[in-house]
């Protein structure tokens, strides 16, 4: 699904998503600074929204179609494209190519073309830069949450990674990581009983384990988890992989460097 | 909590002791078929690859499969009949009875059997049709559903089945499994060696060789072709693979996915009626072929839901099915592959369960377990796509319409001014807001302080820094 | 409905969705689809029996060697009554008979609870999985190798030793009806719980002679 021989390269434009422009606008700011930081040039084209999600999990393709045409005519050119959520990345590899497949060529090719520049952020770190390991400091154990739309991509596994070799990070096991918090987009609201007891398991899960803070790849899941959390009176700390990373380069005994792969 | 999807009010309304039984019994399944796949597999993922390719090469060349499996079926001796939908299937049944002066039956578990209601047909039609299963065994007495396709009395407890057998007069209350299981041994003894037919299903047809498989670990479809004359299996279209040698590949992926196992207890291969010296035994085989609405699956978008080898691993795994429990799913085949499959079985009835395929928070475990690499959730996607084009309600229910918002998200201006707007978000109590997604989303969480545009604003001003800095 | 109808509308469908590029009939290779459980490729006859009694006795299923034990087993089950296949009487049936276990060569189904073992012929053994062959030319009765509480198998000279399913599988040849027993029969649909013995036998023994 994700294609092969995706471009590459240090000038990139950053998709916002549309959570990180309402709510999590630290988590967009944290991704422009450290892809910055690995040496990356950054455009954020102004006329992005959303990437059309919500309608088609919704199957309002057509309202979907109408959202992913402004995006492919927004997001042009040829760099790639770097986006903070592996949900949002997973609809462009998957949800763009569905809704146009009784599309016209062109549509077609332009949904493919856009898959073939889109990247996950930490996928783009490990597996398009070739970063391996992480410099700095961060003391804290991790529940890395596994967001569902980053399966069959490499995110997880390079989130881990990442993470892992970062010093004082400690990743901990927890149960049923397999299992989804719960969110679904509009299932969240139109089964929210059933929403709400998967978020509450997951919670349950993943705070189990007493980690310092929940680490996350997508803040769709963070939303719904911690607003039921706080809810719940029981509220976690929350982070970006992204926030982590730069946070630990920050913590770094010498400056920051500048990372080259 | 106020719903309008009636999977989330059963969901809602289920009683904590089923919900237990459900979840842990799911969860247990789904640990034990991770243990057997990587004690047997180094990379088992390509093994589900694998399966699927050659389901989904098996479908597209159907006719031609079942031709050669009708030819060889035919020619090892087997009489094969054709049913285009449920009625005619029965009616095909009930003529082979009638035509041998039959009127007892003994099945083994069989799912196309539940999904054509052929119990009740024969008893209708004066013939008794007893389920030898254990789990299905007690469904039958209790006059239930089977919640699982694979362990049938999930949402039952020992108390439970102790209650119906005292009821039935299969002995005083006694709620030790063994005991249960004892005497249902005793009482379908009798009944296997009554019955003058023995019904199965198929697990899978060779195509090759027209040889019927079918797995069984409490030995039942071995009992229903012991002690009677006449053996009738039931088979869905979509069971045939395409040579011998690919069983291998299927029962070990079938026994993994199911149960845990390396190998379901007792895996049958039945290549036509007895031998002549055999003692017992049916001399008189059957294999009924049954379409119901599949070739109409066939010819459209949901094709590869027929990959199927009904091994329940995407119900296990499922956390919707999880919370909600098979029966939720108001049909024959509950969980993901029901959400799929019971619409379009259900032919005209489609809008009825078209709410099944928003049963789901498109999660994906259903397909990364499927041993046929079935793309589940873009399945359950297509069908959100053909209700909201065909305008059915029950699907739509509790969705909140996305017309405006696409507008609002392909108009950037106004996405920009709503980022700036949004704020008022923040000083409104949500308990006003008369929109029933925020009611949904406020009754068991909160929304994070609204800080729209901030981002763009930060981004303009690190942008002029930058450009300050290289001049 | 007839052959041709029921055919054609499949062909109609399948023609309705053909795809631009049909999916390829793959090949593969069984050490792919063989497990780790396996023996190796290159094990001798020994080693493939110690490979099949350790799977075997992973799914419960019980092997022992000689008559001496076969006949310790059966008194200390109680089972002094059983079926016997006919064509194993010239090694079993005296010893058996001398210990005081009576023997019946065919299953009376008025009397089905009287056996309370069965003895026949293995065709085979799966050292992969640990499983059994039966078949028709190996066991006259089906029920003889079924009813019975106590099955038990016995492997000779004449039985077929398979490394693994695929090899098992590539043998079915012409035989109506085979079996492959992994265990005793069994259940879980009673909230989970492990029982032994549903409508199959609870013992499967294999006995080497």
């Amino acid at each position: 699904m994700i294609p092969a021989n995706r471009i590459v390269g240090k000038q990139v434009q950053f998709m916002i998503t549309c959570l990180c422009d309402t709510f999590y606008d630290h988590v967009a700011q944290a991704s422009v600074e450290l892809l910055e930081q690995v040496g990356c040039l950054v455009d954020v084209p102004d006329g992005q929204t959303c990437c059309g999600q919500p309608a088609f999990n919704a199957g309002d393709w057509e309202s979907a179609r109408k959202v992913i045409r402004h995006t492919l005519r927004t997001f042009t050119g040829d760099q790639p494209i770097i986006i903070p959520s592996g949900s949002c990345a997973h609809m462009v590899f998957h949800g763009y190519q569905l809704v146009f497949e009784n599309g016209t060529d062109a549509e077609k090719e332009a949904a493919r073309t856009l898959a073939g520049r889109t990247w996950e952020i930490c996928d783009f770190l490990v597996n398009g830069l070739g970063i391996q390991t992480w410099h700095g400091r961060f003391d804290g154990k991790i529940s890395l949450h596994r967001s569902c739309h980053t399966r069959g991509s490499n995110t997880y596994s390079a989130a881990l990674q990442l993470l892992r070799s970062i010093d004082g990070v400690e990743i901990l096991e927890f149960d049923e990581s397999e299992q989804c918090c719960g969110f679904g987009g509009t299932f969240s609201v139109a089964y929210p009983n059933t929403s709400a007891a998967m978020g509450t398991l997951k919670i349950d899960k993943l705070t189990a384990v007493k980690p310092d803070l929940i680490g996350a790849v997508d803040m769709a899941c963070m939303l719904h988890l911690s607003g039921l959390a706080e809810k719940q009176k029981r509220p976690f700390r929350k982070m970006h992989v992204v926030e982590i990373l730069l946070q630990a380069l920050r913590n770094a005994p010498t400056n920051p460097p500048v990372i080259h792969s | 909590m106020k719903t309008s999807q009636p999977i989330d009010a059963f969901g809602r309304d289920l009683s904590q002791e089923v919900k237990e039984s459900v979840y842990s019994s799911s969860k247990a399944k789904y640990d034990k078929r991770i243990g057997a796949l990587n004690a047997g597999y180094i990379a088992p993922d390509s093994l589900r690859k694998l399966a699927g390719q050659i389901k989904q090469h098996t479908l597209e060349n159907l006719p031609s499969y079942l031709e050669s499996a009708i030819g060889k079926l035919e020619a090892n001796g087997a009489k094969v009949h054709y049913a285009k939908d449920g009625e005619e299937a029965n009616a095909t049944i009930l003529g082979i009875m009638n035509a041998a002066g039959a009127t007892k039956l003994i099945k083994s578990k069989s799912m196309v059997s539940e999904e054509i209601h052929l119990n009740a047909f024969l008893e209708n039609n004066g013939c008794e049709s007893v389920e030898s299963d254990l789990g299905e065994f007690i469904v039958q007495l209790d006059h239930d559903m089977p919640s699982h396709i694979v362990t049938p009395i999930v949402h039952k407890n020992r108390q439970q089945i102790a209650t119906t057998f005292e009821k039935m007069g299969l002995g005083d209350y006694n709620d030790d499994p063994t005991t249960i299981t004892r005497r249902a041994r005793t009482y379908l003894r009798k009944k296997y060696l009554e019955a003058e037919v023995g019904l199965t299903g198929a697990n899978f047809v060779s195509a090759e060789s027209g040889r019927i498989v079918l797995v069984t670990n409490e030995g039942n479809a071995r009992f229903s072709i012991c002690a009677n004359r006449i053996h009738i299996v039931l088979v869905g279209i979509e069971k045939l693979v395409p040579r011998d040698k690919d069983l291998a590949l299927f029962l070990n992926l079938l026994a993994r996915s199911a149960t845990g196992q390396q190998l379901t207890v007792y895996t049958q291969f039945i290549n036509g009626p007895k031998a002549p010296d055999q003692i017992d035994g049916p001399g008189e085989m059957h294999v009924v072929f049954l379409d119901n609405g599949r070739s109409e699956i066939l010819a459209g978008e949901f094709q590869s839901i027929l990959r199927c080898i009904r091994c329940g691993a995407c119900l296990n795994v499922c956390p919707v099915y999880r919370q909600t429990s098979g029966h939720a799913y108001r049909a024959v085949y509950p969980g993901p592959v029901g959400a799929v499959l019971s619409p379009l079985l259900a032919g005209k009835r489609y809008p009825e369960f078209a709410d099944l395929p928003k049963a789901s928070s498109l999660c994906g475990a259903c397909n990364e377990v499927c041993p046929v690499d079935i793309p589940l959730p873009e399945l359950l996607l297509r069908h959100r796509n053909k209700s909201k084009l065909e305008h059915i309600q029950k699907a739509s229910a509790g969705t909140p319409p996305l017309g405006g918002w696409a507008v609002l998200c392909s108009t950037p201006s106004m996405w920009k001014s709503t980022l700036t707007l949004g704020k008022v978000m923040d000083y409104v109590p949500m308990k006003l807001v008369p929109v029933p997604a925020v009611q949904a989303w406020t009754q068991t969480r909160t929304l994070p302080p609204f800080r729209g545009g901030k981002f763009r604003g930060w981004y303009k001003e690190h942008r002029k820094h930058d450009s300050g800095n290289n001049q | 409905m007839d052959q041709q109808c029921f055919l054609d509308n499949i062909r109609a469908a399948v023609a309705r969705n053909a795809k631009p590029s049909p999916t390829p009939l793959p090949e593969w290779d069984p050490a792919m689809v063989t497990s780790q459980l396996a023996p190796d490729t290159d094990s001798d006859s020994a080693s493939l029996w110690e490979t099949f009694c350790q799977r075997f006795r992973a799914v419960n299923g019980q092997t022992i060697e000689g008559i001496g034990p076969l006949i310790a087993l059966l008194l200390n089950a109680d089972a002094k009554h059983g079926y016997l296949a006919p064509e194993l009487n010239g090694p079993l049936a005296g010893p058996l008979q001398n210990a005081g276990i009576t023997l019946e060569s065919a299953i009376d189904t008025t009397r089905i609870d009287d056996y309370a073992f069965g003895i026949t012929r293995a065709a085979g053994i799966i050292a992969e999985t640990g499983s059994v062959v039966i078949n028709e030319s190996s066991t006259p009765s089906r029920l003889g190798a079924l009813a019975p509480w106590i099955h038990v198998t016995l492997i000779d000279a004449n039985t077929k030793v398979f490394a693994t399913l695929v090899d098992a599988i590539k043998d079915l040849g012409d035989e109506p009806y085979v079996v492959f027993a992994t265990g005793p029969s069994k259940t879980a649909d009673v909230e989970g719980i492990l029982i032994e013995g549903v409508h199959g036998p609870g013992m499967q023994i294999c006995l080497r002679l």
